[in-house]
């Protein structure tokens, strides 16, 4: 979900009136940061549901919206300045990275206050910000990974549209068919966009359908290159077939092949549904392709987390209660990109009744077989050093095996210096 | 020349008084964040906990880490074709904008622009003028029957990166070696005339030499900007996940500091940067002593 474009970015930052209210107010007063990644549109529901916040408690809420690499800079200066923010929006991969160095206030107090709260929420997300001491986060919208596909190439190939048959054979053969060149030989149409940088969107799906792991259980050792027929897979698509574009390709379409209508098909979350939604094209999205161990989807969510020495957390609290109750979850749904959390939210016409018509419960039905996206201390590096060797898959005659083992060799050293 | 001149009794006060806001923020600013790197170089920093003593463990761990020296050697290589293209095209361009040519003040203003320009608004148009299929570049050397080139490919990256960024600094240079032709005084050119020295003559014999302090000027600063060079190597090779496809050391500075929450490390990084810029400094300045002319 980090790189996710759409669903980028938000950031908050506000004049933290120290609390004006007197010393004896029991009720939470004042105002807070509240600090988002999003795009300016994210940040305009994000103010709504501020003001209907405000109205309803008297606490001021500012938002401000800062783009996502950006966001974590803001967030860090705020921290390293002593100032950090009340609430802050968290990726799930990378709570651990700011929970582990003890820089999140502790959530459970509150929780054990509102009997109940947490009946209703998607359990899937709830893990990732469960530490033994209790809960320091809480996830505030989710994602599943789906297969999009442009009817119209499918259409003009003769091809039949993916469904939930589908195989990860069939997806290599379909996107080899919809892979054409121009008469320069020069691709003019690739058959499918797969991320091969971060694990989210392709890799860690298609290594789990063919029973394959990222990481050890105790998420200490990658684990990535101990099956290699997800990998031959991959290959073959990148190098035999060249029906996945390389970086170098998706650059000059802004990383999105698909939106562009130069990809048949890409397997990515629901955020980019909002961006789709204008193309001239006509799609729709499939289940995700089963692998010879079954169908696996990954399930990542965006969560809101409090900052340890904040100004006003139990105002902050507020907040956090509010944008996860129904009314909260309801407006959030409006966005178009984020699935609720709260599964009768979810399961009810704000999600699955959208103005923009395509099956929605596709995405809330991949939970039954969805995986969490890993979640440890130094996700961000190890990433990093994962997707930056695995670029070298693109290079002509490269051998997977080694490429991977490199990638995972890599991916373990960046693992070992996390944080120091 | 111009170094005989000494400030006369009340100008003097006024001399530190006009001098003082810059000095304050070289010594609070320049000097202050100096020292501070240096301290915090010395330990783990995550910027959320107290700094805890490391030693020399960020410098240990820097010179053993293959991508620190791969992005030292990027640094350098990048920094060793910027500079000496740097100085050459800007004295080009500004000796032909010297020659009273018509529209002489539109073509400066033009060269200086990008200077004045935001560095991400001109890394994304590069980005487009670069691109492998559909790029402005490719597209003209298709239309003169040439071979289309990944730009931002392996191996092409370096060039090209390199070449927006020289692009990028050339304004600057020009306006400062300008100011050095400028200060040539006119007389020595009638005098070498007169007694029938060619054009190239007057050049390497009068122009060089005395435009040489200002030259001397122009690599250093170009040697500083090329070793800290950053907006357009973050535009123009940032892959989607901010990891770069030509990290120079800078670009690894910001990913460890700002990004995986090891500032010491990347404050013993930035140490070595700066000390790797005082070394050349010497070096030059003793290179100067050769190469220079005063008066």
């Amino acid at each position: 979900m980090r790189r996710r474009m759409g669903y980028a970015v938000l950031a908050a930052s506000a004049l933290c009136l120290a609390t004006l209210a007197s010393c004896g107010g029991k009720k939470p007063a004042g105002s807070i940061k509240a600090l988002n990644w999003g795009t300016e549109q994210e940040a305009a529901v994000w103010n709504e549901l501020a003001a209907a916040f405000t109205k309803k408690t008297g606490i001021k809420v500012e938002i401000e919206t800062a783009e996502w690499s950006v966001y974590w800079d803001k967030i860090n200066t705020l921290y390293a300045a002593g100032t950090p923010p009340e609430v802050f929006a968290m990726d799930a991969p990378l709570f651990m990275d700011w929970y582990s160095r003890g820089a999140l206030a502790s959530l459970q107090g509150y929780i054990d206050r509102e009997k109940g709260f947490l009946e209703g929420v998607y359990p899937q997300t709830l893990a990732a910000y469960r530490t033994p001491e209790g809960f320091y986060g809480l996830p505030r919208d989710f994602q599943t990974v789906a297969l999009f596909y442009n009817k119209d190439m499918f259409d003009a190939a003769g091809l039949g549209y993916p469904d939930e048959s589908w195989t990860l054979e069939e997806l290599r053969a379909a996107a080899r068919k919809l892979t054409s060149k121009g008469p320069d030989g020069k691709i003019k149409q690739w058959g499918l966009q797969a991320d091969l940088w971060d694990i989210e969107t392709f890799m860690s799906e298609v290594v789990w359908a063919y029973g394959g792991e990222i990481m050890s259980a105790d998420m200490s050792k990658t684990a990535i290159a101990d099956k290699m027929e997800p990998w031959k897979l991959i290959a073959a698509m990148v190098q035999e077939d060249k029906s996945i574009p390389d970086q170098d390709s998706l650059s000059q379409y802004g990383s999105d092949a698909f939106l562009a209508g130069k990809a048949a098909m890409i397997t990515t979350g629901h955020w980019m549904v909002p961006s789709y939604a204008p193309v001239s094209f006509k799609w729709a999205v499939a289940p995700f392709p089963k692998g010879p161990a079954g169908r696996v989807t990954s399930i990542n969510s965006a969560g809101f987390v409090m900052a340890k020495g904040c100004k006003n957390p139990d105002a902050g609290w507020e907040w956090i209660k509010y944008v996860m109750s129904k009314e909260g979850q309801t407006k959030l749904a409006e966005l178009g990109f984020a699935i609720p959390t709260r599964r009768d939210v979810a399961e009810g016409p704000a999600f699955l009744e959208q103005a923009i018509k395509i099956d929605h419960k596709l995405f809330l039905d991949a939970v039954e077989y969805a995986r969490v996206k890993p979640v440890f201390k130094g996700y961000d590096r190890w990433s990093s050093a994962f997707g930056e060797s695995m670029a070298g898959i693109y290079k002509p005659g490269a051998k997977v095996e080694a490429v991977v083992s490199a990638a995972a060799q890599a991916a373990d050293a960046a693992l070992a210096g996390a944080g120091k | 020349m111009q170094g005989r001149l000494r400030p006369l009794g009340s100008e003097r006060a006024w001399l530190w008084i006009m001098l003082a806001p810059t000095l304050a923020g070289i010594a609070f600013g320049t000097a202050g964040s100096l020292l501070a790197s240096g301290v915090l170089s010395l330990t783990a920093w995550d910027l959320i906990n107290p700094p805890s003593w490391a030693g020399l463990g960020n410098y240990a761990r820097c010179l053993g880490d293959p991508k620190f020296l791969a992005a030292v050697r990027v640094t350098l290589r990048f920094a060793a074709l910027y500079v000496p293209l740097c100085v050459a095209l800007s004295l080009a361009l500004a000796l032909l904008l010297n020659r009273g040519l018509r529209g002489q003040g539109f073509f400066r203003a033009m060269f200086f622009a990008p200077s004045i320009t935001s560095a991400v608004a001109i890394g994304l148009v590069f980005t487009w003028i670069y691109a492998k299929d559909e790029g402005l570049l490719n597209r003209l050397l298709q239309v003169l029957g040439l071979r289309p080139v990944n730009w931002l490919g392996e191996g092409a990256i370096f060039y090209a990166v390199t070449i927006a960024n020289v692009w990028g600094a050339l304004g600057e240079g020009m306006i400062v070696l300008l100011a050095g032709l400028k200060a040539v005084p006119a007389t020595y050119y009638e005098a070498a005339t007169i007694d029938g020295a060619g054009g190239a003559r007057k050049f390497f014999r009068i122009t060089l030499p005395l435009i040489s302090p200002t030259i001397f000027f122009q690599v250093i600063i170009a040697t500083v900007n090329g070793l800290q060079a950053f907006e357009y190597i973050y535009m123009l090779t940032r892959r989607s996940q901010g990891e770069s496809t030509m990290a120079t050391v800078v670009y690894l500075i910001y990913r460890n500091g700002f990004r995986w929450f090891s500032m010491g490390l990347a404050s013993a990084q930035a140490m070595i940067l700066a000390a790797v810029i005082v070394l050349l400094m010497l070096a030059y300045f003793r290179l100067e002593k050769r190469l220079v002319v005063y008066d």
